[in-house]
């Protein structure tokens, strides 16, 4: 299994993948799993998405929820807006990475992403309460998918 | 706003391109022209301020270069050396001549990365007119699939110099934690001569086929880059000017002359005219003489001179330096092989707590970091100029003289044409917070 983080730790609640990621090699929670964080070189997933394993990526995500939900969802179940702004590669991210892999054909059969929905994107500051509170969660949604696919 | 009359007197243009660069900041361009007359011809630049001094105060000199590389996701490394830099000149701190060979190869990895993305992802879909890359999979999938495989050996050369490419973390103040094996320098050395020299050949090819479409326009410009005696700067020299010659980094100040306009919450800066570029075309213009041999030849074949003033051409400027990047990155492994790796830790003992100043060539221009730290080693003051906020008033010039000189075209072509210009520039203009947009299926 490949566990990714997705976003920069320095703008509040975008550091939500990292946080999780960190509390997972704490308590070594998914023993074995690689895991990869690409902080915002989300084109970097392209050089790691593998085949014949389960691939997940947590990210904070816009899904017009209430701050500090976090769900899990196929690829297939959303869609990610394309949002690159084409005047700079800063708006390169997961929706863009994605459908380049689809389109290489490099999109694993087995990928779930959980996004959290954050509070505060603000350079400086750390998680927010709501979204700190939402990393036992994700791991449980993790956790929940590893059993279910047995 | 100064007025610049048309061509053709009696035209009215009216222009506004709005782009939104995700949660942070956006910038628009605006242009209007009234009976022949331009009025406003403009990048606005809308971004958070970044309150960077606020950021570093009271921090010790241990987190200045950790903070700073987080600023932004893109120019991660280029703020952590510099940053590295001018804590290093406040407080006295020597690195040793491993350390710089070690972090010269870091900038070229980031530069070479930098730069390809920019020129097959941003330019190269403007030269075919596709609107972005996406469509470029579909049609060109080779070139797709290589551009993303020179974007991940030079993101290698990141991850096993420093750890990490865009975040690294084993460059510390006074040298690094830990040192890369000579296995490791091999391989990537190997990588770099088996797979990367013919991408480049390639990339070249590719960009050849393309140069018909790059737009014909030119403009005096004054040209500001680092320049050393001793090499094709980006790590460190003089500040060069192709108006006024050399200064010592120290006098960056005088380089630069931030100011405050109405339309863009980032700074301008200006010199001895109403604006400068810096930048690969920058860095070529004052700095051609120190490329190797395969970016002399790649620049014949794309058809850039010394003293070129299209600012458009600085897509194939970076792709020149690419190709020096990646050439002088195998040289600098053979130096670091041949005196054979010493495993030092970082000199963090300060002998001085003052002031210092870093400028580093990143892929966008000269970055300046500058910080002073009292005797406990915190940062009491601290400054930051970024490229992309000297070329604002170089952008607006440039768009100036260019509207008139295009006003025949039609309204989308005059667009495409200013588009294009404002990424040729490649701007950063927003930190990077790569938030998902999602919208479930019902």
């Amino acid at each position: 299994m490949k566990i990714f983080a997705v976003g920069n730790s320095f703008f509040g609640d975008d550091g939500v993948g990292a946080a999780v990621l960190e509390r997972i090699r704490r308590e070594d929670v998914f023993p074995g799993a690689d895991l990869i964080d690409v902080h915002t070189d989300a084109l970097a997933l392209l050089d790691h998405l593998s085949r014949g394993e389960m691939n997940v990526v947590v990210d904070a995500a816009e899904m017009g929820l209430e701050p500090g939900a976090a769900i899990g969802f196929r690829p297939s179940e959303v869609r990610l807006k394309i949002n690159s702004d084409h005047l700079s590669m800063h708006g390169f991210g997961l929706a863009e990475a994605f459908d380049l892999a689809a389109q290489l054909d490099r999109m694993p059969d087995d990928v779930l992403i959980v996004g959290v929905e954050p509070e505060r994107v603000q350079i400086n500051q750390g998680l927010s309460a709501v979204v700190s509170d939402a990393v036992p969660r994700v791991i449980s949604i993790i956790q929940a998918e590893v059993q279910s696919n047995g | 706003m100064s007025s610049v009359t048309s061509a053709e007197s009696g035209t009215n243009l009216d222009i506004k391109v709005k782009h939104l660069t995700r949660v942070e900041g956006h910038g628009n361009i605006v242009v209007n022209m009234k009976e022949g007359v331009l009025e406003k011809a403009q990048l606005e630049i809308v971004e958070a301020p970044r309150y960077f001094e606020a950021m570093l105060k009271g921090r010790s000199f241990h987190e200045a270069a950790i903070i700073t590389s987080r600023i932004c996701g893109i120019c991660s490394l280029g703020h952590q050396i510099t940053s590295l830099k001018a804590t290093e000149q406040a407080l006295g701190l020597e690195v040793s001549e491993q350390t710089v060979l070690l972090r010269k190869l870091l900038i070229h990895g980031a530069t070479l990365q930098s730069n390809i993305l920019h020129a097959y992802f941003l330019a190269a879909p403007d030269f075919l007119k596709v609107g972005s890359v996406f469509p470029l999979v579909g049609t060109h999938p080779e070139v797709v699939v290589r551009a993303l495989r020179m974007k991940r050996l030079a993101n290698d050369i990141g991850d096993v110099v420093s750890g990490r490419a865009v975040h690294p973390i084993t460059p510390v103040p006074g040298g690094f934690t830990r040192i890369p094996t000579a296995g490791e320098l091999k391989e990537l050395k190997r990588r770099l001569e088996e797979d990367m020299y013919p991408d480049l050949l390639a990339t070249v090819e590719t960009l050849k086929a393309l140069a018909g479409a790059i737009p014909r326009f030119e403009r005096e410009t004054e040209y500001i880059s680092l320049r050393s005696d001793d090499d094709y700067a980006l790590y460190d020299g003089d500040i060069c000017s192709t108006d006024t010659g050399r200064v010592p980094d120290s006098e960056y100040l005088k380089m630069t002359n931030e100011f405050v306009v109405p339309h863009s919450t980032s700074k301008h800066a200006k010199v001895g005219r109403s604006s400068y570029m810096v930048g690969a075309l920058a860095r070529w213009n004052n700095n051609h003489d120190r490329l190797c041999e395969l970016a002399h030849t790649a620049a014949g074949a794309l058809g850039l001179k010394p003293g070129c003033c299209n600012p458009y051409m600085n897509t194939i400027a970076q792709v020149v330096e690419a190709a020096h990047c990646a050439i002088d990155s195998i040289a600098i492994i053979d130096q670091l092989l041949d005196a054979g790796l010493k495993d030092e830790k970082p000199n963090q003992e300060p002998t001085v707590y003052g002031t210092g100043v870093g400028a580093t060539e990143v892929p966008r221009g000269i970055l300046y970091h500058e910080y002073t730290y009292d005797r406990a080693g915190r940062i009491t003051a601290a400054n930051c100029i970024i490229p992309t906020g000297q070329n604002l008033a170089n952008v607006d010039d440039d768009m100036k003289k260019l509207v008139p000189e295009i006003i025949d075209k039609s309204k989308e072509e005059i667009t495409l044409h200013l588009e294009m210009l404002v990424r040729a520039y490649d701007p950063c203009i927003s930190c990077s917070v790569h938030m998902l947009d999602v919208d479930f299926i019902e």
